[in-house]
């Protein structure tokens, strides 16, 4: 039997991808390769000079993808994509921004820094890391986009060019945190060293020469801390206060104003040196926070706009020819030319050709669908085969998926998570704060209306809640770095909330339960010999079908060579091998009888696809293509079921059922035959109930339930090709520890509540000063930097330390 | 003491020589990548 494990074989890493070589591995240069492409890299960087690239890091290529069209970069030469892509472009220089989700390592680096050397028209090219961007500037006279973005694709880098990219301007960071960030500690510097001598009891003579002086020139310098470093928080309480809705700004702003004022007040009376030290350092180290925040969502660049998956350009079809027209411009009844491996942009019906629509993309199936002429193929598959005509039914903005994603429910679900802890205890505190300062007025207008409007103020003053804004971006910063490094990215600290607030999870099951790539073949028919077999081999790989390379890889490869091949897309392929005629393909392609399928309702439904095989016309059997689960699958739904409500949406048939409850146990919720508006609409209703949903699924197709759950997980394969609609991405390899990640969200959660419960502690101690009027600017000048800045220690560690527990 | 005015007005002076220094760095985009220098600066020239 063929399909009973390979006899183990020492099998060598190839060169360029460091994958496992094939029994026989291509050799070059005395260099193993796996595939043509590994080796056709190989080859260029070897005759450049640039094999450095290998010894930088260890693998650090990425497999080519075999498939190159003649025309595929065309669009590049438009001059209308030209303009939105190029930065700068005179008659002697040119210079763009790409992305290039693939670069990974310092040879990667190294190799994109070195383009030059490959095309000397390239002039310079800079990497941007975290960014994964690169800048290049090439000289239009001796190069083009077209030849820039080919050499890129042909080293194995190929920049990701999406219709959301055109009309994005290169983004400068925010730069503008910078300049704050460094006005107010230069200012908080300054105003500290001034209001130095207030703090000591023997420069006592120096404050009564110089208080005056002092005075006025921190006043100076506090001004633009107010006017420049702290206008964001001013802004956003604003904002908040327009909606009719108090965040955590809104008592920062109004602490910062009583404390900026009762300074001036002080100063301008000549009554004392005022808070100012306290409010520069104050906004210094909120800043700090924000730019923490801002550094740990710059490393998770989010995608959240469906168009970045679909082309920018397509070959529209006029009486004049062909012509290259941007996605955008297309209009309904425009024929097009869709050619092997482009996606579809919008919906359309197939006009000539045989359609063989990959929708993996979509719904995760990884078996392309066959269309023939006449039916309508929807935007988002992938054509395999031949080039096809179609006419578009629908333009791109109202296509299927965009229905689905302009769902009203989406918007929705967005404003609800976002009401963060911090955001919900800040209104509380407003609330307090206030009825604590007109109590403390009340008490001492009769004895004394001086200290009335002192106590006031420094009720105000304390009850800033700076600490508490900074506990939040510091805790959950650490762990958006704990997770990053395990390959689960969020698209925010809230997600972190969420996922520890969770109570509901549901799985999708095709494509995130099951294990695409590593699908289960059996063979049914016919014992084979192992002649016929490596006859079937030797024709199968000459396929780049799915099904194809699947079988390829399980029958190993030999080098037999294959006359007279031909492939009939979305039936099968035929060939003579070792004058043999061999037929692989659908049962009517290879005339062989249909096996009965195992199971009642196992028919038209695949869970199982199969592939028959025919030699010399006689029929032999079929090799049958199981779905495999995820490895730790068991054991994380184990952990979970004891914790959370489980549910499984499914697509498919429900002849998994039994498998599926045995995993799932007994209270979770099955559901089968469920299209993509029946899984938001689930999911829609289980937050209703007032449960909070993750959802775990991939691809476009679960894109609306992922939205409309409180945080949508995309599991996957390929990291750096696909940034769904969701929250999170977790890596396919990462599923094992799903449950120890959603622990470790609890614990953080906890590490913010501990965190607020320190903070409010020395908001209680300064109240406590403040009501009776002892809250002098030394108090505060210790007690605000304090609190700041243990705060930020105690939530870094803390989480350090939950993930250390968890054994993240 | 008039001392102090202008030891003040000089240590302003370069604190705000200092502030400059980094309003230029950040405008020059110094701070847009701060990991790729890291490994850059140790790659060998080979021309």
């Amino acid at each position: 039997m063929p399909t009973t494990a390979p006899a183990i074989h020492t099998h060598v890493a190839c060169t360029h991808c460091g994958d496992e070589c094939p029994d026989e591995p291509i050799i070059f240069a005395e260099q193993p390769f796996c595939c043509q492409g590994c080796q056709a890299v190989y080859e260029l960087l070897n005759a450049n000079n640039l094999c450095t690239y290998y010894r930088l890091d260890e693998r650090p290529g990425q497999k080519v993808k075999a498939v190159e069209l003649p025309g595929r970069f065309d669009y590049l030469d438009q001059e209308s994509v030209q303009a939105q892509l190029l930065a700068f472009r005179s008659d002697t220089l040119a210079k763009l921004t790409l992305t290039i989700p693939q670069m990974h390592c310092t040879s990667c680096i190294w190799l994109l820094e070195n383009l030059h050397k490959l095309n000397p028209g390239v002039s310079e090219s800079r990497v941007n890391f975290l960014r994964k961007e690169l800048t290049v500037s090439y000289l239009p006279s001796q190069t083009s986009l077209k030849e820039v973005v080919k050499l890129l694709a042909a080293v194995g880098y190929e920049p990701q060019i999406t219709l959301a990219e055109l009309g994005a301007q290169p983004h400068h960071g925010n730069r503008a945190l910078y300049y704050k960030l460094g006005l107010a500690g230069f200012c908080f510097g300054n105003v500290m060293l001034l209001a130095f001598p207030d703090y000591l009891s023997f420069t006592e003579q120096l404050q009564v020469e110089f208080g005056r002086f002092f005075g006025y020139l921190s006043l100076v310098l506090a001004l633009p801390v107010l006017l420049v470093s702290a206008r964001g928080f001013y802004e956003s309480a604003w904002q908040g206060l327009r909606q009719r809705y108090i965040n955590l700004d809104f008592p920062i702003s109004l602490g910062l104003t009583a404390l900026f004022l009762t300074s001036l007040f002080d100063i301008l009376t000549h009554r004392g040196p005022g808070y100012l030290d306290s409010f520069t350092g104050l906004v210094f180290f909120m800043l700090i926070g924000k730019w923490v925040q801002q550094r740990t969502y710059d490393a998770l660049h989010f995608d959240r706009d469906f168009t970045s998956y679909f082309p920018v350009a397509v070959t529209l079809l006029t009486k004049g020819g062909e012509k290259s027209v941007s996605v955008k411009d297309l209009q309904v009844g425009n024929r097009i030319l869709v050619r092997n491996q482009e996606v579809i942009p919008a919906d359309a019906m197939l006009m000539r050709g045989t359609g063989q629509i990959d929708y993996s993309f979509v719904s995760g199936e990884s078996v392309p669908v066959a269309k023939l002429t006449g039916e309508v193929v929807y935007a988002g598959g992938r054509q395999v085969g031949e080039a096809v005509e179609l006419e578009v039914v629908r333009e791109v903005s109202q296509g299927y998926l965009t229905q689905l994603w302009n769902n009203p429910a989406f918007q929705k679900a967005e404003k609800q998570t976002l009401e963060t802890y911090a955001d919900k205890v800040g209104r509380y505190f407003v609330a307090v704060t206030l009825v604590l300062a007109l109590g403390s007025i009340l008490y001492w207008y009769p004895k004394d209306p001086h200290m009335a409007m002192r106590a006031f103020t420094s009720v105000l003053v304390i009850a800033c809640p700076c600490a508490l804004s900074l506990a939040t971006p510091f805790a959950m910063g650490a762990a958006l770095r704990v997770f990053g490094r395990l390959k689960f990215y969020l698209k925010n600290s809230a997600v972190v909330e969420t996922l520890g607030r969770a109570d509901t999870i549901v799985f999708d099951k095709t494509g995130t339960l099951t294990d695409t790539h590593r699908s289960e073949v059996r063979y049914v028919g016919l014992p084979l010999q192992l002649e016929e077999t490596q006859l079937i081999a030797a024709l199968v790989q000459q396929s780049t079908h799915p099904l194809s390379q699947r079988l390829a890889k399980e029958l190993g490869s030999n080098k037999l060579s294959v006359a007279n091949y031909f492939e009939v897309p979305g039936q099968g392929l035929r060939g003579v091998v070792a004058g043999r005629e061999v037929k692989v393909g659908s049962a009517a392609f290879v005339g062989a009888e249909t096996q009965p399928r195992e199971g009642p309702k196992a028919s038209a439904d695949t869970r199982q696809s199969r592939v028959y095989m025919a030699v010399d016309g006689k029929a032999l059997g079929c090799f049958a293509f199981y779905n495999v689960y995820r490895e730790h699958m068991q054991e994380v739904l184990q952990t979970l079921g004891k914790r959370y409500h489980l549910a499984i949406l499914s697509g498919d048939n429900n002849t998994e059922q039994e498998r599926l409850r045995e995993l799932f146990g007994s209270k979770a919720e099955l559901r089968f035959w469920q299209s993509p508006q029946d899984k938001l609409d689930y999911v829609a209703a289980l937050r209703q109930q007032g449960r909070t949903v993750i959802m775990v699924g991939d691809g476009l197709n679960d894109a609306g339930a992922l939205r409309q759950a409180d945080a949508g997980i995309a599991l996957t394969d390929t990291l750096s090709n696909f940034s769904p609609a969701c929250d999170a991405i977790l890596d396919a390899s990462s599923f094992g520890q799903f449950a120890t990640f959603l622990r470790f969200s609890q614990d953080c959660l906890q590490v913010v509540l501990a965190t607020f419960i320190l903070s409010f502690g020395y908001n209680g101690i300064g109240l406590g000063l403040a009501v009776q009027g002892k809250f002098t600017p030394i108090v505060s000048a210790i007690l605000m930097p304090i609190s700041s800045l243990s705060v930020m220690l105690f939530a870094t560690l803390l989480v350090r330390l939950a993930a250390y527990r968890n054994k993240l | 003491m008039n001392i102090i005015f202008i030891l003040i007005g000089i240590s302003l002076l370069v604190a705000v020589t200092f502030l400059g220094v980094f309003l230029w760095a950040v405008r020059s985009g110094q701070y847009e990548d701060d990991y790729t220098p890291s490994v850059r600066v140790l790659f060998e020239d080979e021309e």
